[in-house]
């Protein structure tokens, strides 16, 4: 509207410079849009590391602690990181750490509404470690008794070790500061925060005495601040043309809390983190039908307005989340999401072989081809009867379970038939023996009979031919029959016999679906530990191996293979 | 009943193999054969079973097989008693010329007992013509090795020596009865001679024909059979040439006369046998012509009495004496008999031990299962009603061109007499054991 405006009464160079400033003032908008976003992942980063040494120390693991807190001041310099840091090294009886570490903190924070607090754990430690300096010098100087041994030597090699120092160990997982950011949307505007002393004590706006909240900070937004566990108020005091506001705010220990006050709405805003047990999932707030940017990926804090708010969580592979969360100005939520897997899953194929055909539960689903991407094929989770064809080649059936909500890669090794001419052939001869047999067989029976029927007759000599003949009729017919078989025999066993590992399906590591909102990923196999199947086949081929070695007296590199 | 199929199947085929893997039953069957083949030694170049002539003696038969007529010797055979005869030749020595010239005869003759020059010896064979340590005449060998000649009358004593200088062998045909002491009659065809050897004699004694008896005819004395009969014997002489028989008879001493001719159908005389076939005491004499086989009573014939007559109609006086005649084809369809050659050779015996004698009639050249000239042997038995074909016998081994029956004598084993034949066409001899005649039971191991 306003370069409409613009055009219909300026020049052309007025309206060349109006759209200049146009491009500037979307630019300015740009930057401003990226820093609001920047700030935004700055908390949740300094939340993160806030977190995680707060686990620590609850876990006891106070070295942890420190150092999670030491790295967190080095990346992002709060006060709070330092004041954590030292409890830590407290907890240690270090302390010197400790005492640096209140000390720099009572530094880089003159303000700090504890000031006097720290001031007095200062002063504590150090009364500790003085009392364990003095201990110690008493022990060096102390007589060393009748024994007639050198004292100077005695100092050396008998002096009693300096007492240790014994610090105050009243601190609980309450002890940990939370670093509190407060915004106002404008800046600049005056801030009090009130921390309550009288746990039934109410804070009434506008009034001049607040018995019971104790004031302990006065500064202007915007601030960051490191608070002791406890329950605040905080005022925003009337402000140029804008109204005072208000908003209770409790502070747990180790954490980073965030305000926010729209000055012009005279109310806080509201702060929502939403996480997930998918990270990464995405967040959509009153927008149903993602018609908008997403708002976040889990885990992912914002200050949102106060008032009911739509939350959808999405992640591929999982059934998507619907929520509406009502806000009271100011207050805060963490939604904690657990998503549950979508009951189908997707098999990824391909194969050592040219080309196969998939069949689940007897049902075609497809043909993958050599050079193609891996076939996917979605299919209801849970046991499914696979079998995977292909020409020339064994045929693998077996019982595979597909995913729910997730990608399992599979890769067919398809073992070729094992070729059965010599079996064929074997067979033929031994049937040509066979018959053979059969045939001479015959041809000594009837001999036979004809020469019973001879002699019958008594016409039969004892050295006719036809016994001759006939024996040897019957040899031949007993040699094939024993060829026949032995070959029948071979051809059944060759016809058994298959050296050849069945073929077989090797599982490749679970894959998430692919992400529609991020570069899609390729699923390439990948053979896994667990789930593999004919791994002593897969193991039979040649392997072959450097190893390189080294010793004090020289080095070398060592071939090795197996077959 | 599908289900069982294949296994019934199976068990079939296993049984088949079973059946087949058994070699060993073809040495069963083969082992005791009805028919033995005598193995022709290796000495015996020309031709084997040309000629057969059997003796027995005291329970031991013997067999001579001859060769081809004036070029090879003969084999002699010992049969045993019962059913195990030696198939290879004991002696091969028969008118091998070894000795001397001698020429095998196309008829040879058995003694039971010979008169030798010495001394009487058993199981002796008159083989042949020849000349012994400068003697000249019929050679006789006997078991013992023993040789010797008979002398002959002076027109064959002639031809012979000539047909010794000139290499030009004469056959000499010759026959004995099966008595223990016989009478050899012999001849010699090329003169129209005929002499016999009175029982216990090495004398011969020529046979006289009347001067009305035309004996001009080169057929004169090819068969020849000497008939034992009661009182004496009877000489029986074929002229087929001419269709005719002469009988002579004799009381075994060197007197004979001349009782008549028989005369018939073509060819009569081409075979003579003797035996005893009615089963009386007395031999009969058998005849064949070129189709038919006449059986006639040797004791009528012994009992005509001495004539002079030249007219050959000794048939039509003596019809009681012929029992009966039969040809090939009679009382049984036998096929083949045309061009059989039915009749060529004649033999008696008792082949069933019951005493009378069976006529068994060569056709050498019947074809058999399909196989020309191959031979078979007819079997016939002289009932009161007549004739019958009562068996035929063949090699089992039959080939084409055998001729088996070109010879035939009945060699005594045991109780009973046995077949045995020569087929010389592939120079083979046959004894033939197992008759249809034979009872039950007293076959022997070599019959059913």
């Amino acid at each position: 509207m306003f370069a409409l405006v613009s055009s219909v009464f300026l020049s052309r160079r007025g309206a060349l410079v109006v759209l200049l400033l146009a491009l500037l003032a979307a630019l300015a908008t740009e930057a401003w849009a990226q820093g609001k976003d920047g700030s935004g992942k700055r908390l949740e980063a300094i939340r993160s590391e806030m977190d995680r040494g707060q686990g620590f120390y609850l876990a006891g693991n106070y070295a942890g602690a420190a150092e999670v807190f030491e790295a967190g001041y080095a990346a992002y310099p709060y006060s709070a990181f330092l004041f954590n840091a030292g409890v830590c090294y407290q907890k240690q009886n270090d302390v010197d750490r400790a005492l640096a570490k209140f000390k720099e903190y009572v530094k880089v924070d003159p303000n700090a509404p504890d000031l006097d607090k720290v001031n007095q754990r200062i002063a504590t430690l150090e009364a500790a470690k003085a009392a364990a300096a003095a201990a110690a010098a008493a022990a060096v100087t102390a007589p060393v008794g009748d024994a007639g041994v050198d004292t100077a030597a005695g100092a050396d090699a008998g002096a009693p070790a300096p007492p240790a120092v014994v610090l105050p160990s009243g601190d609980d997982q309450n002890s940990m500061k939370s670093l509190v950011v407060i915004e106002t949307e404008p800046d600049g505007a005056p801030l009090r925060i009130y921390q309550r002393v009288d746990a039934n004590a109410r804070f009434t706006l506008g009034a001049a005495e607040h018995p019971g909240w104790k004031e302990v900070v006065a500064t202007h937004a915007p601030a960051n601040l490191t608070l002791d566990v406890g329950q605040y108020h905080v005022v925003v005091d009337k402000f140029r043309d804008f109204n005072a506001s208000e908003a209770d705010m409790a502070v747990s220990p180790g954490h980073v809390h965030q305000l926010k006050a729209n000055l012009s709405q005279g109310k806080f805003m509201a702060f929502l983190r939403v996480s997930s047990n998918v990270l990464g999932a995405h967040i959509w707030i009153d927008d149903k039908k993602k018609e908008h940017p997403l708002w976040g990926d889990a885990p992912h804090g914002e200050l949102v307005p106060g008032g009911k708010h739509d939350v959808l969580v999405e992640a591929p592979g999982f059934e998507p989340f619907l929520s509406s969360v009502d806000f009271e100005h100011g207050e805060q939520k963490e939604l904690e999401v657990r998503m549950v897997r979508v009951n189908y899953g997707v098999l990824r194929i391909d194969s050592s072989a040219p080309e196969v055909k998939i069949r689940i539960d007897e049902q075609a689903k497809g043909t993958w081809r050599s050079g193609q991407d891996p076939l996917d094929i979605r299919f209801d989770s849970g046991n499914h009867k696979l079998t995977i064809e292909s020409d020339g080649r064994k045929t693998f059936e077996g019982t595979i379970a597909v995913p729910r909500g997730q990608i399992l890669p599979l890769h067919a090794k398809m073992i070729p038939k094992y070729p059965r001419g010599p079996a064929w052939t074997q067979a033929i001869i031994g049937a040509a023996f066979l018959g053979g047999a059969i045939y001479a067989g015959a041809e000594s029976n009837h001999l036979y009979n004809e020469l019973q029927t001879d002699r019958q007759n008594g016409s039969l000599e004892g050295s006719d031919s036809r016994a001759t003949r006939g024996k040897w009729f019957a040899i031949g017919a007993d040699a094939g029959f024993v060829v026949a078989g032995v070959l029948g025999g071979l051809a059944t066993y060759n016809f058994i016999k298959d050296p050849l590992p069945e073929s077989s399906v090797s599982q490749g590591k679970l894959l998430e679906f692919d992400d529609p909102l991020k570069a899609r990923p390729v699923a390439h196999w990948a053979p896994s530990r667990a789930p593999r199947q004919n791994v002593a086949a897969a193991e039979r081929g040649p392997r072959f191996q450097f190893t390189p070695s080294a010793s004090s007296t020289g080095g070398g590199l060592f071939f090795g293979g197996k077959f | 009943m599908r289900a069982r199929l294949p296994r019934l199947s199976l068990l079939g085929c296993l049984l088949f193999s079973a059946s087949a893997c058994s070699w060993s039953r073809f040495d069963d069957v083969t082992k005791n054969a009805p028919v033995v083949l005598l193995e022709k030694p290796d000495s015996m170049n020309g031709g084997f079973g040309v000629s057969l002539s059997t003796v027995t003696n005291d329970g031991q038969t013997e067999l001579l097989v001859g060769g081809t007529v004036s070029v090879s010797g003969a084999a002699l055979y010992d049969l045993g008693q019962e059913d195990a005869p030696g198939t290879k030749a004991t002696d091969t020595g028969y008118c091998t010329g070894d000795s001397g010239p001698c020429s095998l005869s196309s008829l040879t003759a058995g003694f039971a007992n010979a008169s030798g020059p010495d001394r009487a010896r058993p199981l002796c064979f008159a083989v042949g013509s020849g000349a012994l340590t400068n003697k000249q005449g019929l050679v006789v060998r006997c078991q013992d090795f023993t040789e010797y000649t008979l002398g002959m009358p002076q027109a064959a004593q002639d031809l012979l020596a000539a047909s010794i200088v000139q290499n030009k062998p004469r056959d000499f045909p010759m026959a004995t009865d099966r008595t223990d002491d016989p009478v050899l009659l012999a001849s010699l065809p090329e003169k129209h001679l005929a002499w016999f050897y009175p029982v216990k004699s090495t004398a011969f004694s020529e046979l006289l024909v009347p001067s009305g008896v035309d004996v001009a005819d080169p057929s004169f004395g090819r068969a020849l059979a000497v008939l034992a009969v009661a009182g004496g014997r009877v000489l029986a002489l074929g002229v087929p040439g001419k269709s005719e028989v002469l009988l002579w008879k004799s009381d075994g001493s060197a007197n004979s006369s001349y009782i008549g001719c028989l005369a018939g159908a073509p060819g009569l005389g081409r075979a003579l046998a003797s035996g005893n076939v009615a089963g009386d005491v007395s031999d009969d004499l058998v005849v064949s012509d070129d189709t038919h086989v006449q059986v006639i009573d040797g004791s009528v014939l012994f009992g005509l009495p001495q004539t002079d007559s030249g007219e050959c109609g000794l048939s039509a006086k003596i019809p009681q004496a012929v029992f009966d005649g039969f040809d090939c084809g009679s009382s049984k369809n036998v096929a083949e008999c045309e061009k059989s050659e039915f009749g060529a050779t004649l033999a008696v015996g008792d082949l069933d031990g019951d005493g009378a004698g069976e006529v068994i009639v060569g056709a050498p050249k019947m074809p058999v299962n399909g196989k020309e000239n191959a031979g078979a042997l007819l079997v016939y038995e002289l009932n009161p009603s007549g004739a019958a074909l009562v068996d035929t016998r063949v090699m089992s081994s039959a080939e084409a061109g055998d001729e088996l029956g070109r010879s035939i004598v009945t060699p005594h084993v045991g109780k009973r007499d046995i077949i045995a034949a020569g087929a010389p066409g592939h120079g083979k001899a046959a004894l033939f054991y197992c008759s249809a005649l034979l009872p039950s039971g007293a076959a022997g191991s070599r019959c059913p």
